[in-house]
């Protein structure tokens, strides 16, 4: 299938796409974006930096996003892009997985770098959940690629016009309520300091030498899988690794933490890594800047202590 | 009325070796039921319990999935039978090809109204089949789903995103990914393990399926291992916890960490 060297960016009523649009514009100098959802989205995207914006219109009262896919996966064949880009998260895989079976493409994640290589594209992936890499070419068609959606864009002050298409979603699904959160999510990829608890945790009433700690440090609180999933001790948004958040912190404590590579993937380009652990031979030692080997129950109040003292 | 769970029989990368060249080598890795599989294995029994629909597990792969441990593994888990389609040509298969591969399985075995699979698997750990599964059937996909239960007309869903609890009704065929903590699946018991012997296996050849080709493919430049990070190593006993903080502490103030 021969493509063309545009870009298109897929949105399924997130704005928040910065990540994709950057993406995007290191390998083509045209950006489409198609926008499920409501015309509020489509018109954040117009003014995120792309040159061109499809909007498959207002949906009905109750129509779920995803029930958008199979439309945004033929406007996309219809163009056949070079490369097509989407979110990682929720709807995102939903359209991607379309337009994958649509166009019988593989999806790529994992990336970790873009670049156009002539009329191809060429991708790095992280793969296997992080323990090796691989610099893929793609042909036959266009590159169907998950990325994290980034944030909302400051407005650019250039905002193309939103073109509505018609659409045919699917009717097989009809939303009938949300119920909003008690606490907003946090964004721990804003915090510069983030603190981070595993299974070395013995009771949930533990956590309170954490968060000391963490409030000594002026630090967020973070933990790894098991304890947002397995036990629920903290909430879900904290969960650091490949299946959770990945961050840049300034500086990263794991206290308690084994080093999983699940895990770790999650802080791969964090500054700098401190690890509290009583075995010694915990993988999270290769891994960290700074590791104290010794009981957590002893070292976390001794450094919180130490914190609070006067340097 | 027929609910599916397609499932992976899976290694865990951390029992890979990953070679100088980046290659990765996973015979030593033992294979088990992917990690978050197991949930989408009770939420299909717990539905199916409530409307009298039959639980078909479907797994596809290369040749080594199909062994009597995983056999059992799998119907131990609340299935009522079982189809795999174990081929080599699967061997290192994309995320769009499992998802043609089932797609076809799903169509052979006919009036099923929903799929239920996990999160994401254990070693790719791309959460993208399930949602491919649905664009190749041009059925309605939806993740992260913490909750399904038998509704007038279909199913009651709940769906975990970051604002919170989205409540759905399904009225059509659908492929739903299950949340890794929708709900804490029961450890199959002796009753269980016993009774997979009985439950009925098929076999499905690769060549008897009408799988579309793949049209988009990679060809592999080089492969890597990570960069191992410059990270310092500095490693303090901690047997003294006071001196231990203090010297940590010193050394992030120098540092101008903190």
């Amino acid at each position: 299938m021969s493509v063309s060297s545009q870009t298109w960016i897929v949105v399924a009523d997130d704005p928040a796409v910065s990540g994709l649009v950057v993406a995007a514009r290191t390998i083509s100098a045209e950006v489409t974006a198609v926008v499920a959802g409501r015309r509020a989205t489509a018109e954040s995207v117009a003014a995120a930096g792309v040159d061109r914006v499809l909007w498959l219109g207002e949906p009905a009262e109750g129509t779920p996003v995803e029930a958008y896919a199979p439309d945004v996966a033929r406007t996309v064949a219809d163009a056949a892009p070079g490369a097509v880009l989407g979110s990682s998260e929720g709807a995102g895989r939903v359209m991607l997985g379309a337009i994958a079976a649509l166009l019988q493409a593989p999806v790529l994640s994992g990336v970790t770098a873009l670049e156009r290589d002539g009329d191809r594209i060429g991708v790095m992936r992280s793969v296997f959940g992080g323990i090796a890499e691989r610099r893929d070419l793609v042909t036959g068609g266009p590159a169907v690629i998950a990325l994290a959606g980034g944030e909302i864009s400051d407005p650019t002050g250039l905002a193309v016009p939103v073109e509505e298409v018609t659409a045919n979603a699917l009717t097989t699904g009809r939303l009938t309520g949300l119920r909003p959160k008690e606490k907003a999510p946090v964004d721990l990829r804003a915090a510069r300091i983030v603190v981070a608890v595993g299974r070395g945790l013995k009771a949930k009433d533990d956590l309170a030498l954490i968060t000391d700690l963490a409030d000594a440090i002026g630090g967020e609180l973070a933990c790894s899988r098991p304890l947002a999933e397995g036990v629920h001790w903290i909430a879900k948004d904290r969960n650091i690794g490949i299946s959770g958040q990945q961050i840049a912190p300034e500086l990263y404590v794991a206290i308690g933490i084994s080093g999983q590579l699940q895990h770790m993937v999650g802080v791969r380009d964090a500054d700098v890594i401190v690890a509290v652990n009583s075995d010694k031979d915990a993988l999270i030692f290769k891994q960290c800047d700074y590791g104290i080997v010794g009981d957590l129950y002893t070292v976390v109040p001794a450094l919180t202590a130490a914190l609070a003292a006067k340097p | 009325m027929t609910i599916v769970v397609a499932y992976k029989w899976a290694p865990n990368p951390q029992d890979a070796a990953v070679r100088s060249d980046g290659t990765v080598d996973f015979t030593r890795a033992k294979s088990t039921i992917s990690e978050y599989d197991p949930v989408a294995f009770e939420l299909a029994r717990r539905v199916a319990d409530s409307t009298g629909a039959q639980v078909v597990g479907v797994t596809v792969g290369d040749a080594s999935i199909d062994t009597s441990l995983a056999r059992k593994a799998a119907l131990s888990r609340g299935l009522d039978r079982l189809v795999i389609v174990a081929d080599d040509r699967l061997a290192g298969a994309d995320s769009t090809r499992i998802a043609a591969v089932l797609a076809t399985v799903v169509r052979w075995i006919g009036d099923v109204d929903l799929v239920l699979a996990g999160e994401s698997s254990v070693d790719v750990t791309e959460g993208q089949v399930a949602m491919t599964l649905a664009g190749q059937l041009g059925w309605l996909g939806l993740n992260a789903v913490s909750s399904v239960s038998a509704s007038d007309g279909g199913y009651a869903i709940e769906r975990d995103v970051p604002s919170g609890t989205v409540s759905m009704v399904v009225t059509g065929p659908a492929v739903l990914a299950a949340s890794a903590d929708a709900v804490l699946p029961r450890v199959p018991g002796m009753k269980d393990i016993l009774g997979a012997a009985k439950k009925p296996v098929e076999v499905l050849s690769l060549d008897t399926l009408d799988v579309p080709s793949a049209q988009v493919t990679l060809t592999t430049v080089s492969t890597s291992r990570p960069a191992a990070g410059n990270r310092h190593r500095v490693i303090i006993d901690g047997s003294d916890p006071t001196a231990a903080a203090a010297e940590l502490v010193g050394a992030l103030r120098a540092a101008k960490v903190l």
